[in-house]
């Protein structure tokens, strides 16, 4: 049993308080993302639960006991850096055992280890180099295998895949997918990037100025998003966001060429409201005349294309294949309404 | 590009460098070249005032000779080399533990402790010549080597703690945390992780802070007196007898004296520019 909890967590810099009361519960073995834009406090709650911060208020715990003012070591913690931190003195292999050497484990209790988590993201023949002497992605191993090797009850991810480009980015993320797998320890993990969340987390956490604007698993949050923030975080290119009225049981939509039923209980007549609309859930129809082309993007298996509303709004359109639209037609664009998202305009709140 | 190379310049301007570079040369190595001429000639060319001419015999043998063989100057010398190594040692040593605890500790008063180690670099130490002086000879001190090295261990550890501070603080953070949330103890993490990545830092201070101690000659005539305890700077004096000043002999002193730290400037060149440049960069 290993989970982490936050119980009213606070974090405070004298006067500027940057984490609001966070209330969460991270399941033994689940893997939790921590994503966010930046400055949303992401980073400091991992280096509060890792110790590296103090807890102003609130409580945390992990594996059942109370670490609130305990020391980073004493948590049954490790962590991976976004800037790898290894010391560049030291040999992959002294790297690696470095913490364990110098809390008198034994030799052959550290050498086991260290074989384990080598095996395990195949850094056999680099034990005996210097960080120097390797890639940004063999280094990002390094500092994950020195992770592992201290056996934690609980890993933590700083923007681990960060610095790498974006080859070794996917590969590196696939590898700690597998590696949740392969160890089953409880892993929490701070990324910008929304793809890493989706593709890595059991549950996500998605955060804004030090608060929690959603917990849900992936798929949950990009089906049913509970606000406009969470709805234009999660999901790339971000959702798309248009003005609309209420008007006799429809909402009235200029960008989106007239009224549109959402299937949801509308706010009163003449209520302004945002509606929402990912690019995927759209198709391009040639035959309109709201809207225009202004640049269109063809990534081979998929293309967008960045339209423009006659009020000025902006809209992007994913299409499979190709887009025959010229550059400056004008179209419309079709969908289904339960593909429509309505959000207050002013709370930026979901309305179901 | 500025300035200007010379080469792109107007003839007018080349020919006038040409000209005044081997003079400003000249000017500036003057006092070297007399000190060395010096030193091979005998004294007679002092007392008849033939200081610039051709020397009337070549001495370099006698002077230096007699400069090793006959004087105290070896004693000086091994009494200057007892005195700059442990301070060397003892201020790196000092700076290093200094530098740690202000680059990577925060605390209270954390850069007010910090700025009384600069501000300490601009009191002029002559106000301080008298208490100093006051001080050493009541805690028994006066005319030891112990005494020198203590001062100026004292001295030179504030300029070395900005030093050291701000190389510590150019280092990443995240190997310090890394090794904390390995449950590394702070003064291991200080030996093992710190230390070794400061060794850059350390070889271009320890050669700064010896040419800086071996040269010095205000504490050494505060502090010291005669060869028990003096250093080579100050010991050069002694050849002068009561009545005649023997310059021939402590220009060839002043020689030998320039020695260790003009070779360690250029056995050492790269870590002692490192050394000028690297506190000030950041």
């Amino acid at each position: 049993m290993s989970g982490v909890r936050m119980e009213e967590v606070v974090k405070r810099y004298g006067d500027v308080q940057v984490i609001h009361g966070i209330d969460l519960e991270i399941a033994d073995g689940e893997f939790c993302v921590f994503v966010g834009p930046s400055g949303c406090g992401k980073s400091t709650l991992l280096r509060m639960v890792a110790g590296l911060e103090d807890t102003t208020e609130g409580a945390m715990h992990i594996g059942g006991r109370e670490v609130t003012r305990l020391d980073p070591a004493e948590r049954g913690v490790a962590m991976v850096f976004q800037t790898y931190a290894l010391y560049p003195h030291m040999t992959v292999r002294e790297n690696m055992t470095f913490g364990l050497r110098m809390n008198g484990h034994p030799k052959s209790e550290i050498a086991e280890k260290v074989a384990e988590a080598t095996r395990i993201l195949k850094l056999e023949d680099y034990l005996d180099r210097k960080p120097a002497a390797l890639s940004g992605g063999q280094r990002q191993r390094v500092s994950i295998g020195r992770a592992i090797v201290r056996g934690p009850e609980v890993f933590l991810f700083d923007e681990p895949l960060s610095n790498l480009d974006a080859e070794l980015r996917v590969e590196m993320r696939v590898e700690i997918a597998r590696l949740h797998k392969d160890i089953g320890a409880t892993m929490i993990y701070v990324t910008h990037d929304q793809v890493e969340a989706m593709t890595l987390a059991d549950k996500i956490v998605v955060l804004r100025a030090g608060r929690i604007e959603q917990v849900g698993a992936p798929l949950d949050l990009y089906r049913d998003p509970d606000n406009r923030f969470v709805a234009g975080f999660i999901g790339s290119p971000a959702m798309n966001f248009v003005t609309g009225v209420v008007q006799d049981g429809a909402v009235d939509v200029p960008a989106l060429g007239g009224t549109v039923s959402p299937q949801v209980e509308l706010p009163a007549e003449g209520t302004e409201v945002i509606i929402g609309l990912r690019p995927e859930h759209a198709k391009i129809d040639p035959n309109g005349t709201t809207l225009t082309v202004e640049i269109t993007e063809a990534l081979g298996g998929i293309s967008y294309a960045y339209l423009t509303s006659s009020a000025g709004e902006k809209l992007i359109i994913e299409e499979r294949g190709e887009i025959s639209s010229a550059l400056g037609d004008t179209v419309s664009r079709t969908f289904e309404p339960h593909h429509l998202y309505v959000f207050d305009k002013d709370s930026e709140t979901r309305i179901r | 590009m500025f300035p200007t190379p010379i080469q792109k310049r107007s003839e007018a301007v080349r020919v006038t460098y040409q000209v005044f570079l081997p003079i400003a040369l000249i000017l500036w190595l003057l006092p070297l070249i007399a000190v060395a001429s010096f030193s091979i000639r005998p004294l007679t060319d002092f007392t008849q005032g033939n200081f610039w001419g051709w020397p009337s015999s070549f001495n370099l043998f006698t002077n230096y000779g007699r400069v090793f063989f006959e004087s105290d100057m070896p004693r000086y010398m091994l009494n200057s080399l007892m005195i700059t190594i442990p301070t060397v040692v003892g201020a790196v040593a000092l700076s290093c533990m200094t530098g740690f605890a202000l680059g990577i500790y925060r605390f209270k008063g954390n850069l007010l402790i910090f700025f009384m180690f600069i501000a300490g670099n601009f009191v002029p130490f002559q106000i301080l010549m008298v208490p100093v002086r006051d001080l050493t000879v009541s805690l028994n001190l006066y005319d030891t080597k112990l005494g020198l090295v203590l001062f100026h261990i004292a001295f030179q550890t504030g300029f070395c703690t900005l030093f050291m501070r701000n190389f510590i603080k150019a280092l990443p953070v995240e190997l310090i945390e890394a090794a904390r949330v390995e449950g590394v103890a702070e003064w291991r993490i200080f030996w093992f992780v710190v230390l070794p990545l400061m060794r850059p830092a350390i070889a271009a201070l320890a050669v700064l802070i010896f040419t800086f101690i071996w040269n010095d000659y205000f504490w050494a005539i505060v502090l010291t007196q005669g060869p028990e305890a003096q250093p080579v700077t100050a010991g050069i004096t002694s050849f002068n007898s009561q009545f005649v000043a023997q310059y021939h002999l402590m220009s060839a002193g002043s020689i030998v004296a320039a020695i260790p730290p003009v070779a360690m400037f250029f056995a050492m060149q790269k870590h002692f520019i490192a050394g000028l440049t690297l506190g000030a960069v950041k």
